[in-house]
């Protein structure tokens, strides 16, 4: 599966639960471009009623990530699971979603983190109040992700 | 080099830190996992029919406004049956008291299928994916044409507790809500609170599931499926009696809910 701006996935089965390797693609114009970050899409056995998970295998360092590379943003989550207290307003999951549209929704919080909600309060606050040094750690988890 | 290695330090202890932010959103969400489950074992999707007087013991005896209006809601009803309070109440309400009222009613059953059958056509024409779509529209029809069987009360109550069946028909009448909604967002939008399209309020109150219905909803889908509704509403005000609204206005109704702040039942006469 070839998404509309470049990124690429195929499928492969684990332990019977069905997962899906994505590489996203840097967005152009931020401190992520040129990296090509792999994250598995692991999908729950009532998919599509409940969203699947996301979780980057590559170092990443990001406010709306994990430090274990677990994507936390609005449209993984069902409305009733929200520990991050999302606008009532944020995009959710629903059945009628698509993979291309959460890779679409990584790659802009890649773009444009929510400092709101922190899954990484310390990359929350350090690209708050100190973006130079979140651009540098960020250039360097590229060319990590390069040299694979 | 000397920089590096200091950033890399901090970092990993900046790590260690966040590893308990982790920590904190997991038990959050393990306990919103819990109460859901506890909600979902003392409560089944769609309940046996009850004896409507079961409502006097959920509120205190002194509790003189709701003992008042369950009284007078005694008056019209005689029974209820009840739904998980899971934020698809309505839907598992609407659902499974009209295809009740169909068993024995074969000539509206058939009308029925017949709009159902064609509005999936109506949903692909307006944009949306037809392989998204097409399992939960089965499953619906699926229950259509059990129903045209005539089988027992026991069958069609079964097929609305497996979660899964029942889910799938949830999601069918969400996306009709929306349908609707969304072909009608010229009279809509002007119900629709801050600042959103009607498309944005679909994606975010109406598709995803859990997201509790409101009038807008009701209307809807009574007027998507042409099935008029009357809600009976009991909630804290003063007066004692119960007031109730048909959707849409001036219709005769075919299936009776019980409103109560947060959640729907299905009454019967």
């Amino acid at each position: 599966l070839i998404a509309a701006d470049g990124q690429i996935s195929g499928n492969k089965n684990t332990n019977n639960l069905l997962e899906s390797v994505s590489f996203l693609r840097g967005p152009e114009d931020t401190c992520f471009e040129g990296g090509v970050f792999p994250a598995i899409l692991s999908f729950p056995s009532d998919y599509p009623l409940s969203p699947p998970k996301m979780k980057f295998t590559c170092d990443m360092f990001h406010p709306n990530i994990y430090p274990d590379g677990r994507v936390c943003i609005s449209i993984l989550h069902a409305p009733g699971d929200d520990p991050m207290g999302y606008e009532s307003s944020a995009e959710r999951w629903s059945p009628v979603q698509s993979v291309e549209k959460i890779l679409l929704s990584v790659v802009s919080m890649l773009a444009e983190p929510n400092d709101e909600s922190g899954a990484n309060v310390d990359a929350s606050k350090m690209w708050r109040e100190d973006r130079e040094q979140f651009y540098r750690l960020a250039k360097q988890i590229v060319r990590k992700s390069l040299s694979l | 080099k000397m920089a590096d290695e200091q950033q890399e330090t901090s970092q990993g202890e900046m790590e260690s830190e966040c590893v308990n932010c982790l920590a904190y959103d997991e038990a959050i969400m393990a306990q919103q996992d819990r109460i859901q489950q506890e909600i979902a074992t003392s409560n089944p999707l769609v309940s046996d029919r009850q004896d409507l007087s079961v409502l006097h013991g959920e509120y205190a005896e002194e509790d003189t406004i709701y003992q008042l209006k369950i009284k007078d809601l005694h008056k019209k009803y005689s029974y209820i049956r009840k739904t998980r309070p899971d934020g698809n109440c309505f839907y598992r309400a609407f659902g499974f008291s009209h295809l009740e009222s169909l068993l024995d009613d074969s000539k509206e059953l058939q009308k029925f299928k017949a709009v159902a059958a064609k509005s999936k056509l109506d949903l692909v024409n307006q944009g949306f994916t037809e392989f998204t779509i097409e399992d939960f529209h089965n499953t619906f029809m699926d229950l259509i044409e059990l129903c045209e069987k005539q089988p027992a009360l026991a069958e069609l109550l079964g097929s609305f507790n497996d979660q899964s069946v029942s889910d799938y028909v949830v999601v069918y009448l969400r996306l009709l809500t929306s349908g609707y909604l969304q072909r009608e967002h010229t009279f809509f939008h002007h119900f629709i609170e801050g600042g959103r399209s009607v498309k944005e309020f679909c994606q975010q109150e109406v598709e995803p599931m859990s997201k509790e219905s409101d009038h807008i909803h009701i209307i809807a889908l009574a007027q998507a499926l042409n099935v008029p509704i009357l809600v009976e509403y009991m909630d804290r005000g003063e007066g004692g009696t119960v007031n109730h609204h048909v959707f849409p206005e001036g219709s005769e109704p075919r299936i009776f809910l019980l409103y109560r702040p947060g959640h729907y039942d299905i009454l019967y006469k």
